[in-house]
């Protein structure tokens, strides 16, 4: 039920593409190890590396998936190891380079939305395994996705390399000694290859991940990444590192959320194959980030609402002639109640979801919900909550939103018909404020790239002189 | 009016077997109109009304008739829209909106046997089909595709390629039938339109157990998904256009479709090939109500066949207390029978029948029953939980031969709009009791082995109806004994096709929609070869 809206991908915020072509170096067959394959496998299953390079229906890591981003379309890159079309020739030095350097062969800058920032934390050892994985494990596809042509300024790719100088650590991902094994592999795994931050982390004018407010929540198109901190209302210290696991594994956990969207996305193509002590690696990790704190957060955003419904003002009483004028109730009688049940207490095993206790409805940000009544929600193997987009007006939405978040959720929580047009209209015909902010920031970071690359240039070129 | 609305193939009715042959049309790059007596409905407003109405086991209270284009109800009174001429009531139910009368069904979406196209030459009972099994067989897959089908790979129909999907999980109640029939029948799954997974965009069956009125998440096909569909295929859809006439040339060709807005404001409908798919009642009425000058018994009736031989599943059952819990309610509505009575050389005695294990919940049917003998308080909490957990209820489902005696005609009564009521003559033949009283032995071997108790049989001489209308329309190789050819095409009218469980020329011991659907999927390569030839044969003229 892809309705209306694009498909987002999974990483992108200002999300722009792996272009590595053109190579230039031929490289001798990789001596393929089958277990260097599987652990590089596995690391390219935790990186999400499919969520992007492949297109929906397409050919796996072949690339062209068109990103929408508020500076035109970005075509994701053939990674497959075709030699014509994809990164065959490259070297593992090279293959080293455009994954935590952000330089593909040609000498060329990646957009740093090909997360390397995150993929700079990589081990030596795991830069191996990917490469043994993706030149022997990944079947090559002799097809390339149309050239990424983006407007000017954005064209200018070396303006990267100002950017990596400002927002580039120099990894790998260097053991915390004053924590245990388990939390330093959740720290490499959540900053390294999963590079949760790159969509839960917020931006700066710069597009570059705030350190100082690691997983404090950040925008993915129009979706919004939950503050996922350790701080008790506003993110995930509530949680248990069960109900952590249980939520990246299955999509879901009782009484606390269920992944949808980009999220959905995440655990369909990574998490959920990542081992349980992964798992609990990460969970124990993410329970010990800073805590961030929203004022607006009262209580945990999982603990609102209580069950109660308003079926005595239903009962007996005809629909209104003109549908926009159905109460809240009235749609939630229709469309909700069924499988939700009637006081929104979803069923006794959580398959179909409860609304109470529901992070969906408690925080501030409404946007996600919106969505999900929108598109629906679709998750493997075999969830899906049918969206209401064709159905219901964006009136109806409102009504309805409003109805559960005042019941259900947090009831200073708000939606109203334009936000919910907007979402309808989706990230492309989007007039959001952040998108134009993006686009602004973007535009500048052009701009001080180019002067300091200038400056750069300049010193460069009078030590040598 | 200012209408002037035309297209390649009219089509009448945007139930499910009219919806998706404009779909297949369209498809394939013809124009296609749908007109559609009734008003569009959403899956929402029908659930909001099954949810709000008082009538939770009147299939019909969600779906109230338009006063413009009306359809029978029985409760709380009868409409008297579907006149009964006797002598046996034919109360059949259907639904003149937007993707007709699948909106409320079980989903049964069953393929005959090979044997139920033979069989007067099998067994000198009824008429062999203008066609076999093998014919039909890839159209039943198309149908099957399109709906999301699944079920057992045992019930003597055999098939090319797998179901979709596989069947629904088993409710507990039906694996409790399963285990403990086991001895003397082979209980299996229902060949059901319901999900088991997602498909097509539509959720799995969670198991609301109200497949009848409405399956409320689309887990179930319906014709409102159908007409959807043919409208995203480029079909144009008008609601509340209700046919009453369809005009015909000199030569016999179909010329237009009038129709009557909510307003009676006349309108017209050119076409270049017209399909009429309003159901087996509806259907006939139209072509009836249609008579001319030239053809005054009205359109396709040379034969007199039209409205004639009507058909459905007649059902008697048992009600009874098993000896152990079961809580019937759980899943879909209909999901397991027993199939070895379908067929064999007793059918030149007596009929066929499926039998049909119910897993309806109970509690709507024993607090009514428990209230109306006045029993409350304390005891009615303690009898109702009884009987919601041990309740059981098996039905046969019998098959009807064609009779030219039972019938839709024109009643001398008009509806709102002045046009004549469909008016049903009907009577349940011996051969069909027969079956009954075979059925009986099954039943009280079934209640043996579930410890049952409390037998309670359908009322002697009571059959309850099951909306599989059949017959009116039937197709034959004989233009003197049927209404159209084996592609639907109407024996009087080369650019008239029909399309409806009506064409079934026998009823057999499955729901006929389908055996409908896959008969119509079948003609509509017919269809479009019948335009490209006039089209051809036009342009050759000018």
């Amino acid at each position: 039920m892809n309705r209306l809206m694009p498909r987002l991908s999974s990483r992108v915020a200002v999300a722009l593409a792996l272009s590595a072509v053109a190579p230039v170096v031929t490289t001798p067959a990789f001596a393929g190890d089958a277990d260097l394959i599987a652990a590089g496998k596995y690391i390219a299953t935790a990186s999400d590396c499919v969520a992007c390079h492949t297109a929906p229906g397409g050919e796996i890591m072949a690339g062209g998936l068109a990103i929408e981003t508020p500076i035109g379309p970005i075509m994701s890159t053939n990674i497959t190891p075709s030699k014509e079309n994809g990164i065959g020739k490259y070297t593992l030095q090279q293959f080293d380079t455009a994954l935590r350097k952000g330089v593909r062969a040609d000498g060329k800058h990646l957009y740093p939305a090909m997360p390397y920032t995150a993929y700079a934390l990589l081990s030596d050892d795991d830069v191996a395994a990917l490469y043994a994985y993706f030149m022997n494990g990944v079947t090559s596809v002799e097809t390339r996705p149309a050239e990424t042509r983006l407007p000017f300024p954005f064209n200018l790719r070396f303006s990267m390399a100002a950017w990596n100088l400002l927002f580039l650590d120099n990894g790998p991902f260097k053991s915390d000694a004053a924590h245990d094994g388990e939390w330093n592999r959740g720290a490499y795994l959540v900053r390294g290859p999963a590079h949760c931050g790159t969509c839960h982390t917020p931006r700066n004018l710069f597009m570059a991940e705030k350190i100082s407010s690691e997983m404090s929540g950040g925008d993915v198109g129009l979706w919004h990444a939950p503050n996922i901190t350790s701080d008790a209302n506003s993110g995930v210290g509530g949680w248990s590192v069960e109900e952590l696991v249980a939520y990246m594994r299955d999509g879901h956990a009782m009484g606390k959320s269920q992944a949808a969207g980009p999220m959905a996305e995440a655990v369909d193509n990574s998490l959920r194959f990542l081992t349980p002590g992964d798992l609990r690696a990460i969970a124990v990790y993410v329970k010990t980030v800073p805590p961030v704190h929203d004022t607006a957060d009262t209580q945990p955003v999982f603990a609102w609402g209580s069950p109660s419904d308003d079926l005595a003002g239903v009962r007996g009483v005809a629909l209104p002639l003109d549908r926009n004028s159905m109460t809240g109730p009235q749609l939630y009688d229709a469309y909700c109640a069924t499988c939700h049940q009637a006081q929104g207490q979803g069923s006794f095993d959580g398959g179909l979801p409860s609304l109470l206790h529901n992070t969906a409805l408690g925080r501030a940000n409404t946007n996600n919900l919106v969505i999900v009544m929108l598109e629906g929600l679709h998750r493997q193997p075999g969830v899906l909550m049918p969206g209401f987009a064709k159905e219901l007006s964006d009136t109806q939405i409102a009504a309805l939103a409003s109805y559960l978040i005042e019941n259900f959720g947090n009831p200073a929580a708000k939606v109203t018909v334009g936000q919910v047009a907007e979402l309808r209209a989706g990230p492309a015909k989007s007039a959001l404020v952040t998108v134009a902010r993006t686009v602004l920031a973007l535009g500048a970071l052009v701009v001080i790239g180019f002067v300091a690359w200038l400056l750069r240039r300049r010193k460069t070129t009078a030590r040598t002189a | 009016m200012a209408d002037a609305l035309s297209a390649d193939f009219v089509v009448v009715g945007s139930g499910i077997i009219g919806s998706l042959v404009a779909r297949k049309l369209a498809l394939a790059g013809a124009s296609v109109i749908i007109l559609e007596a009734g008003p569009r409905v959403t899956r929402g407003e029908l659930v909001a009304r099954f949810r709000n109405s008082p009538r939770r086991s009147d299939w019909m209270s969600p779906y109230p008739p338009a006063a413009w284009a009306p359809h029978p109800v029985y409760q709380p009174e009868p409409n008297n829209y579907l006149m009964q001429a006797g002598p046996y009531p034919y109360a059949a139910e259907y639904i003149r909106q937007v993707g007709g009368t699948t909106w409320h069904w079980a989903a049964h979406a069953w393929r005959n046997l090979p044997n139920d196209f033979r069989v007067k030459s099998l067994y000198d009972v009824g008429v062999d089909w203008p066609m076999t099994y093998e014919d039909l067989e890839p159209f039943y897959q198309e149908a099957e595709e399109i709906m999301g089908v699944s079920g057992a790979p045992n019930t003597g129909s055999p098939r090319k390629r797998p179901f979709p999907m596989e069947p629904v999980a088993e409710p507990y109640a039906m694996r409790r039938l399963r285990e403990r029939l086991a001895s003397d029948y082979q209980v299996v799954s229902n060949t059901t339109a319901r999900n088991s997974r997602p498909y097509d965009g539509r959720p799995a069956c969670c198991g609301n157990n109200s497949c009848q009125p409405i399956c409320p998440i689309d887990a179930q096909y319906h014709g409102g998904l159908a007409a959807e569909a043919a409208e995203g295929a480029g079909a144009r859809l008008l609601p509340n256009a209700n046919v009453y006439k369809l005009e015909h040339e000199e030569k016999g060709r179909i010329a237009a479709a009038l129709y009557y807005d909510p307003d009676k404001a006349s309108h017209r409908v050119a076409g270049k090939t017209f399909i009429v798919a309003a159901n087996g009642i509806e259907s006939p009425r139209l072509l009836l109500v249609s008579a001319s000058d030239k053809f005054p018994k009205g359109l396709a009736n040379s034969s007199d066949m039209v409205g004639r031989n009507l058909m459905d599943h007649p059902s008697t059952s048992l009600t009874f207390d098993a000896d152990e819990d079961v809580w019937l309610g759980r899943g879909p509505q209909s999901p397991s029978s027993i199939n070895t009575m379908r067929d064999g050389a007793f059918r030149s005695q007596h009929s066929p029948y499926r039998l049909d294990f119910t897993n309806i919940s109970r509690v709507d049917g024993a607090t009514k029953s428990l209230i109306a003998a006045g029993i409350y308080g304390s005891e009615l909490e303690k009898r109702l939980r009884f009987s919601a957990a041990r309740e059981m209820n098996v039905k046969n489902v019998l098959e009807v031969l064609p009779d030219p005696e039972h019938r839709i005609t024109l009643s001398s009564e008009k509806d709102a709009m002045g046009i004549p009521k469909p008016e049903a003559h009907y009577a349940i033949a011996d051969y069909t009791r027969r079956g009954h009283e075979r059925s009986q032995q099954d039943f009280r071997r079934i209640a043996e082995l579930m410890g049952g108790t409390n037998l309670r049989f359908s009322k002697d001489g009571d059959f309850a109806n099951n909306q599989h209308i059949c017959g009116t329309l039937s197709m034959g190789s004989d233009p003197k004994t049927s209404v159209c050819d084996q592609w639907g095409r109407a024996h009087d009218h080369e650019n008239l096709f029909l399309a409806s469980t009506g064409v079934l020329p026998t009823s057999a011991t499955c729901n006929s929609t389908e055996n409908g659907l896959a008969v119509a999927l079948r003609a509509v390569a017919h269809m479009l070869g019948q335009h490209n030839t006039s089209t051809a044969a036009g342009e050759a003229k000018t």
